[in-house]
């Protein structure tokens, strides 16, 4: 017979047993192995889009941070590519990704619909790697990860916002994966500090069990809600009412820490683009610079929307049009390829038959560089 | 005394709430929470107990916690009874 | 409760174990329960409703007392409404002072405000007490009282127009007025607990009850968000002295709280994802994934429910109280019956007690035949139990699909014993279960569902037609 304990050791040990698997959490580190371990690919189909939610119980979709869970969950991960396939990636913005657009309706979508076929008879088929925050850097660091899959071709659209460095390091997903964010500025060299301060870097109690409860829940929210993305499809969440982006425009000059007359070349991630170009290496890349509402309201004199005052659009779009041709970047300035009238809550925001539109004149580009064809 | 209201509750249990009067159940069998009696034969057999004791049983009472078995429900009775 | 709120009942419970020799626990249980009526009360857009519905809560339950105690009121009681009196203030006056102001979820209203309503309070008790002790007309009054009130906070256009009002009295805008505005915590259990004393006084079967226990007994904290329906005569002897909080205990309670928060906050918040509801029905038009989502919210709704009776039950345990279980096993039960008497048992009993066996009684004392009485007693049960969840119509048809299932039950089990079915009893036993689950899975798109529309259509889907 033993000796039945006191309570007060009850709880003492309980609480030592506590900090003992803290511990070892921390030591141990299994986040990354945790984040490949999916239910999507097999027991649930992979997503048509990379995991994000602005309201995750009506979009059965959420935002998360671990770039392993989140390919985990995507389509991509789970095909195999076969001999007779031409992989197509898109990269980019919430234009590309489709905010506000169901899956049937993206621009993925849309040139999947196209039926392209390369000349060697492969069947192109295009996978949406969009994300929704807007830096080349966020495109650069998703680029970096899908190169595994073994693309043919990158299409990779592009806008103004993408491009100011004092942007490049505001996307949350990029602050929450500093190791691979910080690898890349080193290995290309780029204008950014692998030390700045909105990355988000992990000291030992952040790595232990209880300071991992928030990734961890994360991951398991991404696995619950799939299946009723499973069930229904359903990966975005549309409200009834959106607010259009404004017509009218206020006779505001500056476009952001810029004031007219010029866009020093140096504040922009030039960099981060041709870094993006290196490291697909063999893999072409098209640059698209994207579609967007041109503004005929008031002051559309001084500004064209309401992210871009004239002069520095105008700037942007001649710097790179210039920069591609001297670097022999495959480009297309698509930026008046849709009607004024289908744009949604922002200047760069499509309805499905603006993304139709877009997707038209995508194939054309297509056809022309690389022999993309309709069969 | 105990074991006489036991077989007379037997009886009346087997033919008429189980209908199979060739049954015999024993005197610690859960009745109530084994399934055996339902909610509607419960007051059935209240009225029986009222009719041939004299003994009301009161509709709190009516559940598993007072009573399971027919040991714990001629205790009762027979408490009542004197 | 919270998470936190549960381990900081956890915790208290811990230390009260190590203090019992120097602490009255009876005592510690009354001022925890009184105070917790108001911490627990969660927030409301009414002016001072946050701390005026726990206190009408613990002023009901005063007037009870008065109007059922079978004696005079004694020196412990007067301890018992000074202490009252005291804690209510105490709250009161957290809106002076910063580290009090945890108590209650909103600011209180001024002291003059609590002292009015605790005087108003006192003078209905003592009124109550002086003239209508024990009478019957004063019991009923009360019952109906009870009665009014649920049907007020449960049927939506009238908890709409109470919250008008309501908002109207304090100088709010009554054109905001939303039904979610009364959520006045645990008054559905408080009320049952109420009615079953008054009812029990009636029928001469109440025991006596000090005031400081009887104010433990409705709003016993553990006990006080989702029940369970205790019976005042098996909880009252339990705050007897002589409780000791040993290893044995502890872990039994530490086990039981375990699972509870296991069930609660791992296993029905994780069905919670993909569970029926009003939206994802009309995106579902596959039969196989709508019974997955039904399968879900069938799972989810037992272990969120049993998941908070345990968590009640363990943190009961630690203060030495027992509360009764609420759910044995009920999805593994082999007919409808057996599912009736371990789902939701203390409410299931507590319509025994007081509808059920009496209305039953009075119809078989004037001849009515066998087949009408069950058959009108499982669906004035059942309905009233659907309505007790609200008063919709999507609460009732729930009720009543289980008052016609129980009969159905009832009537086939009378066949079934006249011809014993040529089946194996194992497997008589298992289509029963299998039967009975499906009946019950079913039984759930009322309740998961308040419009008759989205009802409809997600049978129709489950059933393979129409989309």
């Amino acid at each position: 017979m033993s000796t039945p304990a006191s309570p007060l050791r009850i709880v003492l040990k309980a609480a030592l047993l506590f900090v003992l698997v803290n511990l070892l959490f921390a030591a141990f580190d299994p986040m990354p192995a945790l984040g490949k371990l999916s239910l999507y690919n097999g027991l649930l189909p992979g997503r048509e889009r990379l995991p994000y939610g602005d309201d995750p119980g009506r979009a059965y979709n959420l935002s998360l941070y671990s770039l392993k869970a989140m390919f985990a969950s995507h389509q991509l991960h789970g095909t195999p590519k076969a001999a007779n396939e031409y992989r197509v990636l898109l990269i980019g913005d919430s234009s590309v990704w489709g905010y506000l657009l169901e899956n049937k309706d993206t621009l993925t979508s849309a040139l999947n619909a196209a039926g392209l076929q390369a000349a060697d008879g492969r069947r192109a088929v295009f996978y949406n790697l969009g994300h929704p925050t807007i830096s080349l850097s966020k495109d650069l660091l998703i680029l970096d990860y899908a190169m595994h899959y073994q693309p043919d071709l990158v299409i990779w659209p592009l806008t103004l916002e993408a491009f100011p460095l004092s942007k490049q390091v505001s996307s949350p997903l990029l602050q929450h994966n500093p190791q691979r964010a910080g690898a890349l500025i080193l290995n290309y060299d780029l204008p950014l500090d692998p030390a700045d301060s909105a990355f988000v870097r992990q000291d030992a109690w952040g790595a232990s069990l209880l300071g991992q409860r928030r990734n961890l829940a994360d991951l398991l929210r991404l696995q619950l809600y799939g299946v009723l993305w499973a069930a229904t499809g359903v990966d975005v969440h549309i409200p009834e009412q959106v607010e259009r982006h404004a017509i009218d425009l206020e006779a505001d000059e500056r476009y952001g820490e810029f004031l007219p007359p010029e866009l020093p070349e140096t504040a922009l991630a030039l960099d981060v683009l041709a870094a993006g170009i290196q490291r697909a290496g063999e893999t072409p890349v098209l640059l698209i610079n994207e579609p967007m509402f041109v503004s005929r309201g008031a002051n559309s004199d001084i500004r064209y929307n309401s992210f871009y005052p004239r002069w520095a659009y105008d700037q942007y779009r001649q710097w790179l049009q210039a920069e591609a041709e001297r670097q022999a970047w495959h480009y297309a300035d698509l930026w008046q390829a849709v009607d004024n009238d289908q744009f949604t809550n922002t200047p760069i925001h499509l309805t499905p038959a603006g993304t139709q539109q877009l997707a038209q004149q995508i194939a054309t580009a297509l056809a022309e560089l690389f022999d993309l064809e309709k069969k | 005394m105990k074991a006489e209201i036991i077989s007379k509750l037997n009886t009346y249990i087997t033919s008429e709430i189980l209908k199979r009067p060739d049954k015999t159940l024993s005197a610690t069998e859960a009745l109530i929470s084994g399934g055996l009696i339902d909610s509607f034969s419960l007051v059935d057999l209240s009225l029986f107990v009222e009719q041939a004791w004299s003994v009301r049983l009161d509709d709190t009472e009516l559940n598993a916690e007072t009573f399971d078995t027919l040991e714990q429900l001629a205790g009762l009775i027979e408490a009542r009874a004197s | 409760m919270t998470l936190t709120q549960i381990l900081i009942f956890a915790g208290l419970g811990l230390l009260a174990g190590r203090l019992y020799r120097w602490l009255d626990r009876a005592w510690l249980l009354f001022a925890a329960s009184v105070l917790a009526a108001f911490w627990l009360q969660p927030a409301s857009f009414v002016r001072n409703l946050p701390y005026l519905l726990p206190l009408a809560s613990l002023g009901l339950a005063a007037l009870v007392w008065a109007l059922t105690l079978p004696r005079r009121w004694n020196r412990q009681d007067a301890w018992a409404a000074g202490g009252l009196t005291a804690l209510v203030l105490l709250v009161s006056a957290s809106r002076f002072v910063e580290p009090l102001s945890a108590l209650s979820p909103a600011r209180p209203p001024g002291l003059e405000l609590a002292a009015g309503g605790l005087a108003l309070l006192a003078a209905a008790a003592v009124l109550a007490y002086r003239l209508g002790r024990g009478q019957a007309a004063w019991l009923n009054s009360g019952v109906l009282l009870l009665i009014g009130l649920l049907v007020a906070l449960k049927s939506p256009p009238l908890a709409q127009a109470t919250s008008a009002w309501l908002r109207g009295l304090g100088g709010q805008d009554p054109a905001l007025a939303s039904t979610l505005d009364l959520g006045w915590l645990g008054f559905s259990y408080i009320a049952f607990r109420l009615i079953h004393v008054l009812r029990d006084r009636l029928a001469g079967r109440l025991g006596e009850v000090g005031l400081r226990d009887f104010i433990t007994y409705i709003v016993f904290f553990p006990a006080l968000t989702a029940g369970p329906i205790e019976r005042v005569e098996r909880f009252v002897p339990q705050l007897q002295p002589g409780f000791v909080l040993d290893s044995a205990g502890l872990l039994a309670a530490g086990r039981r709280l375990l699972s509870g928060l296991v069930m609660k906050f791992v296993l029905a918040d994780g069905l919670a994802f993909f569970a029926l509801n009003p939206v994802n029905a009309w995106q579902v038009s596959q039969p196989l994934w709508m019974w997955l989502l039904l399968s879900a919210y069938a799972l989810r709704i037992f272990f969120d429910f049993a998941g908070y009776t345990s968590i009640a039950i363990g943190l009961g345990q630690l203060f030495g109280v027992t509360l009764p279980e609420n759910f044995t096993q009920p999805y593994r039960k082999p007919n409808l019956t057996q599912f009736w008497n371990s789902w939701h048992i203390t409410l299931a009993q507590w319509f025994r007690a007081y509808f059920f066996n009496p209305f039953t009684r009075w119809l078989r004392g004037r001849g009515a035949p066998v087949w009408l009485v069950v058959l009108l007693g499982q669906l004035s049960t059942m309905g009233l139990i659907g309505l007790w969840h609200g008063i919709t119509w999507n609460f009732l048809a729930w009720g009543l699909w289980h008052g016609l299932g129980l009969f159905a039950h009832n009537q086939w089990a009378q066949f079934a014993k006249a011809r014993p079915l040529p089946l194996e009893p194992r497997l008589a036993s298992g289509l029963g279960w299998l039967a009975t689950l499906v009946f019950v899975a079913l039984g759930w798109v009322w309740f998961a569902l308040p419009q008759p529309a989205d009802a409809a259509h997600v049978f129709g889907v489950l059933a393979g037609v129409g989309r």
